[in-house]
């Protein structure tokens, strides 16, 4: 009989739910954008029960990671983003080594030696260089946040977005508006100033490869490339990037559903 | 008395400073605020008074305070200042103010000027130099100033024999202090990291004599119990201060034990006795000069790294996996040193990590996950 474990991973702006068969084989997944605090959870497991025909019983474990994981009380066990993340990372990309995962709200660097997490860095309190600072950029120039890779693309001039604080860049933002900056140059200097604070804290664990980034701005490629320029590095991305987290906690909910 | 109903105790007098406070003034007892670091509490104790800590507060907001501080001074600072404007102090016949630190320098006049005419405001300069032959001389002077107003406010003297009585009274309780630490670490499934915390809170708001007896008890208690197979993760913590329960309770949700620590608040308040023969002013100046590996007081050897690597050793001595820095926001010495602290712990191979925190966190889901994280990465060690 086949083991079935489902991972939620409760994020501060979106939830992801990943069911895994056996440990190997992603049997459905679902993304809700409201994150811990909302409905959203609730909706993404109902979401993912419904496309999978599965009833929460047929589960063997089911964990919960991510910043709301500890909302959720019906599951068996949460676990904290990081080891998610790390074990996620692993199962798609045997070689990594280093993991940047950048979310709604914080920006985390982790080491990974043979699969296990050994050494991480978060950022402090400040919202600079998360996804969160990518909305408030992305609401001052009226723009689309999933426009914001395209647009960066076609800056044709380098513009300096400060890195230190997301309410300086802000004002910085609108008095490049107000001097009549060219938008995609302004998005394109956003995804540098991230980039410049996420290669801080990157340093500060060390880059080793396979380098791998995860969570929802993964999908920005300006970002990612910034990066890449930023650390003189290769990035590795996933296409279900958003899913890392809840795809690290289902398979760690395996693991628990075998010592069951 | 069992140890529960001990440790309830304990548990509610470090949550309740203020009706202790009450309880003293009720009982005719003068009572002297003293705010961090090394002040000569025993000179209050000698006067007959109580000594009553002042390490600001994990529930109030700074609010008037902000008329007198930037608002780069730590909260502890802040708060201090706070419960002193508002009320929550009055009952205080004096304080005690020291000036280790950038912040505490500035502050102490902050105290004089806003609460000099409601009590006595005692100004404490330390010496840089302490173990030098005129540092101790200079050292002796402050305190020798810290028992004139005692006097004062006593209306008679205190006595030499007075002051070696409660050198002897104060060096046992640190004795107890540092035994409860070592058994509250072989015995941490029962002594968790929140009831840790309270036991050793607790000392600053009670007369240390009664203080002390209540602690031998539990010692006694917790002596008779096996020492325990922990299952979970260990770790020294390090910082000014760590208690506030809800970040404690991070630890105890994630099976984390607190098998020493390097937290000004809790040990390195009570490393150091005083000698108990002799010239008694002198015996305290001493001590202080015995003071060591605190990033608070001078080193003249500083580039040697000894107080990390001292740190490194407690972590690997105490049967601990990793170390938790507590960053007291906008907290200079501690920030000025992390460099080099990192730096041995790194070379000793020690994992660690660093949280920014002050009194006015209220929200600790940040810190909630890298402890958890950090739980993870001490158990795959
Ligand atoms: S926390 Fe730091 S800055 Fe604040 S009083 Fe203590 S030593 Fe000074």
């Amino acid at each position: 009989m086949s083991i079935y474990t489902m991972g939620i991973d409760v994020g501060s702006t979106s939830s992801k739910c990943v069911i895994l068969k056996d440990g190997q084989e992603i049997v459905c997944k679902s993304l809700v954008a409201s994150g811990t605090g909302t409905s959203g959870p609730d909706r993404a497991v109902a979401e993912l029960l419904e496309k999978s025909g599965l009833k929460k019983e047929d589960m063997s474990y089911i964990l919960a990671t991510g910043y709301g994981r500890n909302s959720i009380d019906w599951v068996d066990q949460q676990m904290s983003e990081l080891s998610c993340h790390a074990r996620g990372a692993y199962h798609l990309f045997p070689e990594v080594h280093t993991v940047i995962d950048i979310g709604g709200q914080d920006v985390k660097v982790l080491q990974i030696e043979n699969g296990a997490m050994v050494n991480f860095q978060m950022n402090d309190k400040c919202a600079a260089g998360t996804g969160r600072f990518l909305d408030v950029m992305a609401r001052v120039l009226e723009v689309n946040v999933s426009d914001l890779a395209e647009l960066g693309a076609k800056s044709t001039k380098k513009i300096g977005i400060s890195s230190t604080c997301t309410v300086f860049a802000e004002s910085e933002v609108i008095s490049q508006l107000a001097q009549g900056s060219d938008k995609c140059d302004i998005i394109n200097g956003i995804h540098h100033s991230i980039a410049n604070r996420v290669a801080g804290l990157t340093h500060r664990v060390g880059v080793r490869d396979q380098l791998v980034m995860t969570g929802g701005v993964a999908q920005n490629s300006g970002v990612v490339k910034a990066l890449e320029e930023e650390l003189g590095h290769t990035i590795l991305t996933s296409p279900i990037t958003q899913y890392v987290g809840a795809l690290g906690a289902s398979l760690f909910a395996y693991q628990k559903a075998l010592k069951k | 008395m069992s140890i529960e109903v001990l440790l309830n105790e304990f548990k509610e007098i470090a949550a309740n400073p203020a009706k202790q406070l009450n309880d003293c003034k009720a009982a005719g007892k003068k009572a002297i605020g003293v705010l961090p670091y090394f002040a000569p509490e025993e000179l209050v104790y000698a006067a007959g008074m109580m000594p009553f800590g002042i390490w600001g507060s994990n529930t109030k907001t700074i609010n008037r305070s902000k008329e007198y501080c930037a608002t780069f001074y730590c909260t502890i600072a802040q708060l201090a200042l706070e419960m002193l404007l508002d009320g929550t102090m009055d009952q205080l016949d004096g304080i005690i103010t020291p000036t280790i630190c950038d912040t505490l320098r500035p502050m102490s006049q902050n105290f004089r000027v806003s609460m000099g005419d409601k009590m006595k405001v005692i100004f404490l300069a330390h010496p840089q130099n302490r173990a030098k032959e005129y540092g101790i001389t200079f050292c002796m002077k402050q305190y020798g100033n810290i028992r004139k107003e005692l006097e004062e406010l006593k209306g008679s003297p205190i006595s030499d024999e007075a002051i070696l009585d409660a050198i002897k009274v104060y060096n046992k309780s640190r004795a107890a202090r540092r035994k409860f630490v070592k058994l509250a670490n072989e015995h941490c499934d029962v002594i968790t990291p929140i009831k840790r915390s309270a036991v050793l809170k607790a000392s600053y708001f009670m007369m240390k004599d009664v203080y002390t007896e209540k602690l031998e008890a539990l010692n006694a208690e917790l002596e008779k119990l096996p020492v325990c197979n922990w299952k979970g993760v260990k770790v020294v913590t390090s910082g000014i201060i760590c208690d506030n329960p809800k970040l404690l309770q991070i630890f105890e949700d994630n099976n984390i034990a607190i098998a020493a620590d390097d937290v000004a608040h809790e040990s390195r308040m009570i490393r150091v006795d005083a000698p108990e023969e002799g010239d008694p002013m002198r015996a305290l100046a001493q001590q202080f000069a015995m003071q060591d590996y605190d990033v608070l007081l001078y080193d003249p050897a500083s580039e040697q790294n000894r107080r990390a690597e001292f740190v490194a050793q407690m972590v690997k001595d105490s049967g601990a996996q990793g170390l938790v820095l507590f960053m007291q926001q906008f907290c200079d010495p501690e920030e000025m040193e992390y460099p080099s602290f990192k730096k041995a712990l790194d070379e000793a191979d020690i994992p660690h990590i660093k949280l920014g925190v002050d009194q006015q966190m209220r929200d600790f889901g940040q810190a909630s996950t890298a402890i958890q994280a950090f739980a993870d990465v001490l158990s795959t060690r």
